[in-house]
């Protein structure tokens, strides 16, 4: 155990710097050769943030590697009040995030099949393919992923994630926790905010078991505090992207999310959100955009297309069409604020049974409208997620509304944002194209 | 009697209508304040007109039939809707229908916790059916009675245990499976009382002597539809012993609420003594045993996982299901659906198939 623990702290604060300060030198002398800050193709120049994002992912995964039997592990959903867990000391694992990352690296299907083997339906999310069969079979693209303590699964994002978890549990015989946030309609009853603060206290019981510690107040209420600044930096960065041109585009903020995501609550997180919005407001008074000619303005509801982002992307910038604000990347921004640091339990109830997916669709035609307003929005490309039904379901009359009550127009894109299988190139690129025409 | 003909028997008596979607909520409140429910598994077929094509393809015929159904007027019969917490779809549609069009009547929902027992979910069980009762009342103007409820509770405990007693004692029921699950699929519609009656007749029926004598097979998925599935099991030569549907045998709970106290209380209790259903979250080790453990005491030979394509909760436990009977060395068909009218020649031969391989099985020496 101790063996173990000097192993993890040597890689998450010497060798994985080391190795990260390494590839910077060698990342740098290849830009150089190349030109750095360059604009390449319709883009504009690259974000240098990046460079921070991609070590700080590397970093979080090299020291999960060793993270098993050395601190607590948990894996843990993207809508999971994480905050909770921080001053445990728990090292965190996001399934959906790893297989964000799958699906980029276009293991996924290879991944997806071995779930498929083991009688899981390809009808089921992409990411819970891609981590069931990374489970099966122990392949990843990160190296390895520690072996979880504890499970826990919150249903604001999704009722699949309960599913998909109660079969992690299954297989790796460890606690599962749920946070069950009932879907809200209209406004949050109290009787279900009770409920979720009740649900967390009865967490942080079965964690300070897992983690044989008792939780610091002090800890989660400056955790807390961090989440907050955290959402609240993050909020920054979007609004940047109300400037014409947009200093980056929305397929950048994707990946910039990854933090807000998986290291909400820490010290790291918030660094890096202060230096990306800096660059990012460095970038508007500049001048300097995220496409080289930015003439149609979109919105983009629901996950990104992972694996196909760069194709994308560029498809679009061609034609100077720029994703400038997304459901999916506001979500992050919106329900963080309601975290009080003062009331760790009930006001996390509040925040996170707020979640864009957990509420009905009224609150989603506004929010849509709300950020074509802000960003200057006139168009919207939804994405008709096949694995992800509790985002998909309603698109078609939201798009509906939004063009008959605002005049954007919209394009039902079909896709799955994992499993390169269920795209039609052709097919998708046709309509893309005939949609682009729209604003000719 | 149909669904139309009992909304109009109880119209006539003074009661509302309450339509609602799948699968679980606590009926006997409805019962307790004269309120009239009618179940919509869909309706199975072709989708009742064009409101289907406003929900993706990908999404399971479930919701998408129910949304065309109600928006072809189909539930107009009704005076209100009551969307359970069942899942991301149904969850979906309880926005979509009553947000953006398809039923302008008033929209309950019931928001039963997900995962497992404890003081959270018991409390918010209780405080939800107080808030469900409170919505009733809102229909029908009058607050719910304690009394009232204590007394439906007891009412829908001798529906409850005629249908264990039917459901664990099939073999001994000189009933077809078509008669039986038209018996047990009309609680969905039918006045408790009426249904009561109908189980009772049905009961007296239940002798000491095996009345089946075909292939026992127990039965796991969402909802028997098409319904034509129990005649191809039953020209096939089989019948089915064990019944794991969520429309079905999930709903009959492993014990009896308990007598006296606080209805409300009893009824939250209750929503802890069901079959494991993935629908509600729970232990999946817990659920497999408690299917293995059907299977064996019904002396099954065999088992059908016939799943409606897309439903999430049901395909997540598929694999489990798999290695669980796998384990055991007993033979498991999978069947996927879309609630289509009437099944398709390919699964019948599938269907005749894998009864002739579990009845050659339990022939072999």
């Amino acid at each position: 155990m101790i063996a173990r623990r000097v192993r993890y702290e040597i890689t998450a604060r010497a060798l994985g710097p080391a190795l990260v300060a390494m590839e910077r030198w060698r990342s740098r002398l290849r830009r150089r050769g190349r030109g750095a800050g360059r604009a390449e193709g319709p883009f504009g120049p690259p974000l240098e943030s990046t460079r921070k994002l991609k070590e700080l992912t590397a970093l979080h995964y090299l020291a999960g590697r060793f993270a098993d039997g050395a601190v607590p592990v948990a894996w843990v959903t993207s809508g999971f009040p994480v905050e909770m867990l921080r001053p445990l000391g728990f090292h965190t694992v996001y399934p959906e995030n790893h297989g964000a990352i799958c699906s980029v690296k276009r293991m996924v299907p290879e991944l997806s099949d071995a779930a498929e083997r083991e009688g899981y339906s390809r009808d089921l999310c992409g990411y819970a393919r891609a981590d069931l069969g990374s489970v099966a079979t122990g392949k990843t693209p990160v190296g390895r992923l520690p072996r979880p303590d504890l499970l826990c699964c919150c249903t604001n994002i999704c009722q699949t994630v309960l599913y998909w978890y109660r079969a992690l549990a299954a297989h790796f015989r460890v606690p599962l926790v749920v946070i069950d946030t009932p879907f809200v309609y209209g406004e949050a009853q109290p009787h279900l905010l009770a409920y979720v603060a009740d649900q967390l206290r009865e967490l942080t019981e079965i964690a300070e078991r897992v983690a044989g510690r008792k939780v610091d107040r002090a800890a989660l209420v400056e955790t807390m505090r961090l989440a907050r600044e955290g959402t609240r930096l993050w909020d920054e960065c979007l609004r940047a992207g109300r400037a014409r041109p947009s200093p980056w585009t929305g397929f950048d903020s994707f990946f910039h999310l990854a933090p807000i995501v998986a290291m909400r609550g820490t010290r790291e997180c918030n660094a890096y959100y202060r230096m990306l919005r800096d660059e990012l407001n460095d970038r508007v008074a500049r001048g300097v955009g995220g496409i080289a000619d930015e003439r149609v303005r979109l919105l983009w509801d629901n996950l990104p297309i992972w694996f196909n982002l760069r194709d994308l992307s560029t498809v679009l910038a061609r034609n100077g069409f720029n994703i400038v604000c997304a459901t999916y990347t506001n979500a992050w921004a919106e329900a963080g604020s309601m975290i009080d640091p003062a009331d760790p339990e009930g006001s996390s109830a509040r925040a996170y049974l707020h979640v864009l997916l957990n509420r009905d669709l009224p609150h989603k035609i506004s929010i849509m409208k709300r950020l074509c307003r802000e960003h200057g929005a006139t168009g919207a490309i939804f994405h008709s997620d096949r694995s992800c039904k509790p985002y998909s379901i309603g698109q078609i009359d939201l798009m509906g509304r939004l063009a008959s009550e605002t005049g954007v127009k919209g394009l039902l894109l079909e896709a799955d944002h994992a499993d390169p299988r269920a795209w039609s190139e052709a097919q998708a690129y046709n309509r893309l194209h005939a949609f682009m025409e729209l604003f000719a | 009697m149909m669904r139309t003909a009992a909304i109009y028997a109880e119209r006539k008596l003074g009661h509302k209508t309450v339509a609602v979607l799948p699968v679980h909520y606590p009926r006997e409140i409805f019962t307790a304040m004269d309120v009239h429910t009618v179940e919509l598994w869909g309706p199975p077929g072709p989708p009742r007109g064009p409101d289907a094509g406003r929900i993706q393809a990908y999404a399971c015929a479930v919701v998408r039939n129910a949304l065309a159904f109600l928006a072809s007027g189909g539930a107009d019969a009704a005076d209100a809707i009551l969307f359970p917490h069942t899942c991301d779809s149904i969850q979906g549609l309880a926005t979509l229908a009553p947000d953006f069009g398809g039923w302008g009547k008033p929209a309950l929902r019931y928001l039963h916790p997900k995962g497992g027992d404890g003081p959270a979910a018991r409390t918010f069980v209780r405080a939800e059916l107080v808030h469900l009762a409170d919505r009733l009342a809102e229909l029908t103007g009058r607050p719910l009675a304690l009394p009232r409820l204590a007394e439906a509770i007891r009412l829908h405990a001798r529906i409850d245990r005629l249908r264990g007693e039917i459901l664990s004692r099939r073999a001994f029921l000189g009933m077809d499976d078509r008669e039986l699950y038209r018996l047990l699929r009309r609680g969905e519609f039918l006045a408790p009382g009426d249904h009561l009656a109908e189980l009772a007749a049905a009961a007296r029926g239940l002798g000491g002597e095996r009345a089946q004598r075909g292939v026992p097979l127990m039965v796991t998925g969402y909802v028997p539809e098409p319904a034509t599935i129990l005649d191809s099991l039953a020209s096939a030569g089989a019948f089915v012993a064990a019944d794991d549907y969520a429309a079905v045998g999930r709903r009959v709970p492993l014990s009896p609420p308990a007598d006296g106290g606080d209805p409300l209380d009893t009824l939250a209790a209750k929503a802890f003594t069901m079959p494991p259903c993935p629908t509600r979250g729970g232990d999946q080790d817990v659920r497999m045993e408690y299917l293995e453990t059907l299977y064996r005491r019904s002396e099954s030979a065999g088992l059908i996982v016939h799943i409606q394509k897309f439903c999430e909760p049901e395909l997540f436990d598929v694999p489990a299901i798999r290695r669980r009977f796998a384990r055991i060395g007993a033979p498991l068909l999978y069947l996927e659906g879309e609630m289509e009218a009437s099944l398709s020649g390919q699964v019948v031969t599938r269907l005749e198939a894998f009864v002739e391989m579990v009845d050659a099985g339990r022939k072999a020496p």
